[in-house]
């Protein structure tokens, strides 16, 4: 188990927490500049700083403790048994396939197990060969062997796929998935691409100037972000604001009330039925997301009006097998929800722009935040 | 052509070439890789033997190590060791003039080494010295070899400042360069001719060499 916590003041700011069990693999998501970089650099021992605080371990024994501010214990980047693959690969361009992997290995191995480490990667027949007279794809393989080859605890990927091209990406993303069965040891993988973490990564981190935001299950944090700034790191599009109610007498048991109002707008407010966690005080300013997938659209008023609202359909952007819709509310005409529809749906909605739909907001589709305060 | 001088001149190049690699080495790579704020005053005091007048160097070289300083005197004295009208003092002397010609094409090469290649050697478990051997000096190769032809040819070349250390004793301090001005002296222009053109087809051998060395980079190969 690798066992992160790092605190550091100055140019570099840290200040992240957090785990990465035997098998998983964990993706530090943020913007650039968020310090994803320098967290794995902090791993690895790279990280010149003097003022760096924590602890950073990967199992129990004395030799397994890398890094303990506490304690005075700095192991230099030799002595943590890390597979560090650069963005870049940092491949040592003097030197054939071969010996880059090979310089990783401590003690010296044989050549068949280097054979079956390029076999293993997809190198087969490419072991002499310069880095210049390899691809992109086949580059990054030979710098994921020669992480392997070091015998790694713990195997830190920064940007591994950004400088590769779209198809050997999925080629990769799935030699990655294969390499997972195979090697049972924390893996952290560092990406802006938050499609990226979601579809390889068990777990994210999402990294803030330096600080860790939250940390989860991809589908929890993209789903129900802990706070707004997490909503908008997570590329939420509907992102609103407003002020929530706890559930009252009027109210359906275990609903409370959210009163979305746009600052710009005066006192026009649209109030929703949202499930009340009791999390919340009663009055409390939010910020609030709605999960698109969990939203209904039709072309008729509905029956029971509570949740529903009336809106106008601003845009549609044709992409394909899906739409991209733009809904103004005809209550609050500041604020805008963009939906992904299929075109086919629309298509039977009859919905062209200027014309007016119907959106149904469910309890559950909502996910409240409270506003953070810094 | 003088045979001796050639000798010395060979002899002062290769002994200058041997002496100052090491040294050049250790202080290029100090000089690429320092984050100190002291870094361009060394560098000045480094360049300084380009731009200073030859005879300014040597004048300085003499006060100092001359036997009327306490340097030379103490020299002297202890190691009998006299460093001015000597092989061993134009040693010295052509040492210092040379630093630039051997510390700025290493410097240069290993600034061009990017950091995450030393940091990958470290973090695939090499010491800070196998990775300096493994990884740094093959990829500051041309540098190395650029530094070292420099070096010789401008040590066949140099005059100003062997002449004031070193003077002109035959088969010690006597090189090339100082044999061509006793030839023109003498109004022998045909053997002052012969050496001039070896010295210009060293110089012409080593500036190919530098130019053949940077073509084939280790660090373009990406």
């Amino acid at each position: 188990m690798l066992e992160v916590l790092l605190n550091n003041e100055g140019p570099i700011r840290l200040q992240a927490e957090f785990n990465c069990a035997r098998g998983e693999l964990l993706a530090l998501v943020g913007p650039s500049g968020s310090g994803k970089t320098s967290v794995l650099r902090a791993i690895a021992g790279l990280l010149k700083s003097h003022g760096l605080r924590g602890r950073v371990s990967v199992g129990n024994k004395a030799q397994d403790l890398w890094f303990d501010s506490a304690r005075g214990i700095r192991r230099a980047p030799q002595q943590r048994r890390v597979g560090l693959v650069f963005q870049h690969y940092a491949l040592f361009p003097h030197l054939t396939a071969i010996e880059n992997v090979a310089l990783a290995a401590h003690p010296p191995r044989e050549a068949a197990y280097f054979d079956a480490l390029f076999e293993r990667v997809g190198l087969v027949g490419l072991q002499q060969r310069r880095p210049s007279q390899l691809s992109g794809g086949q580059q990054q393989r030979v710098a994921l062997a020669r992480a392997l080859a070091r015998e790694p605890q713990v195997l830190l990927l920064d940007e591994p796929f950004s400088a590769v091209d779209a198809p050997t990406r999925q080629t990769l993303y799935h030699e990655l998935a294969a390499l997972r069965q195979s090697v049972a040891i924390p893996m952290v993988l560092v990406t802006h691409d938050l499609n990226e973490a979601r579809r390889l990564a068990d777990r994210v981190v999402i990294l803030d100037a330096g600080e860790s935001l939250q940390v989860g299950p991809p589908a929890r944090v993209f789903a129900s972000p802990r706070n707004a700034r997490v909503a908008e790191l997570v590329g939420l599009q509907n992102h609103f604001q407003g002020q929530f109610f706890s559930s009252s007498p009027a109210d359906a048991p275990g609903l409370g009330r959210l009163v979305w109002h746009a600052p710009e707008q005066g006192g026009a407010h649209i109030s929703l039925s949202v499930t009340d966690k009791k999390r919340l005080d009663d009055g409390a300013a939010v910020s609030w997301v709605v999960a698109g997938e969990l939203l209904d659209l039709s072309a008729q008023p509905p029956v029971q009006p509570a949740n529903s609202l009336a809106c106008t359909l601003r845009e549609v952007l044709p992409l394909g097998e899906i739409s991209l819709c733009t809904l103004v509310p005809t209550q609050l005409p500041s604020q805008r929800i963009t939906l992904n529809l299929s075109t086919a749906a629309l298509r039977q909605l009859g919905a062209v722009p200027g014309g007016v739909l119907y959106l149904h907001i469910p309890p559950e589709a909502v996910h409240i935040m409270p506003v953070r305060h810094n | 052509m003088d045979w001796q001088a050639a000798r010395v001149s060979l002899l002062l190049a290769v002994c200058t070439a041997a002496l100052l690699l090491p040294l050049g080495v250790w202080l290029a790579r100090w000089l690429a890789t320092t984050p100190w704020r002291g870094r361009p005053g060394v560098e000045a005091l480094l360049m300084l033997p380009l731009l200073l007048p030859p005879t300014v160097v040597g004048f300085y070289l003499l006060v100092t190590l001359g036997q009327g300083s306490a340097i030379g005197a103490w020299l002297a004295r202890s190691i009998n060791l006299r460093l001015v009208f000597s092989f061993e003092g134009l040693l010295l002397a052509s040492v210092l003039v040379n630093l630039p010609f051997m510390v700025q094409p290493l410097q240069r090469a290993f600034a061009a080494i990017p950091g995450s290649l030393r940091e990958a050697a470290w973090v695939c478990g090499l010491s800070p010295w196998r990775a300096f051997w493994k990884i740094e000096l093959p990829l500051a190769w041309p540098g190395l070899v650029a530094g070292v032809a420099l070096t010789m040819a401008h040590t066949l070349g140099e005059f100003g400042v062997v002449l004031m250390v070193g003077g002109s004793i035959a088969g010690e301090t006597k090189t090339l360069s100082i044999a061509i001005y006793d030839r023109v002296q003498a109004f022998d222009m045909a053997a002052a001719h012969v050496m001039a053109l070896a010295l210009v087809g060293c110089s012409l051998a080593a500036l190919a060499f530098v130019f053949a060395a940077d073509k084939a980079r280790p660090l373009q190969e990406r």
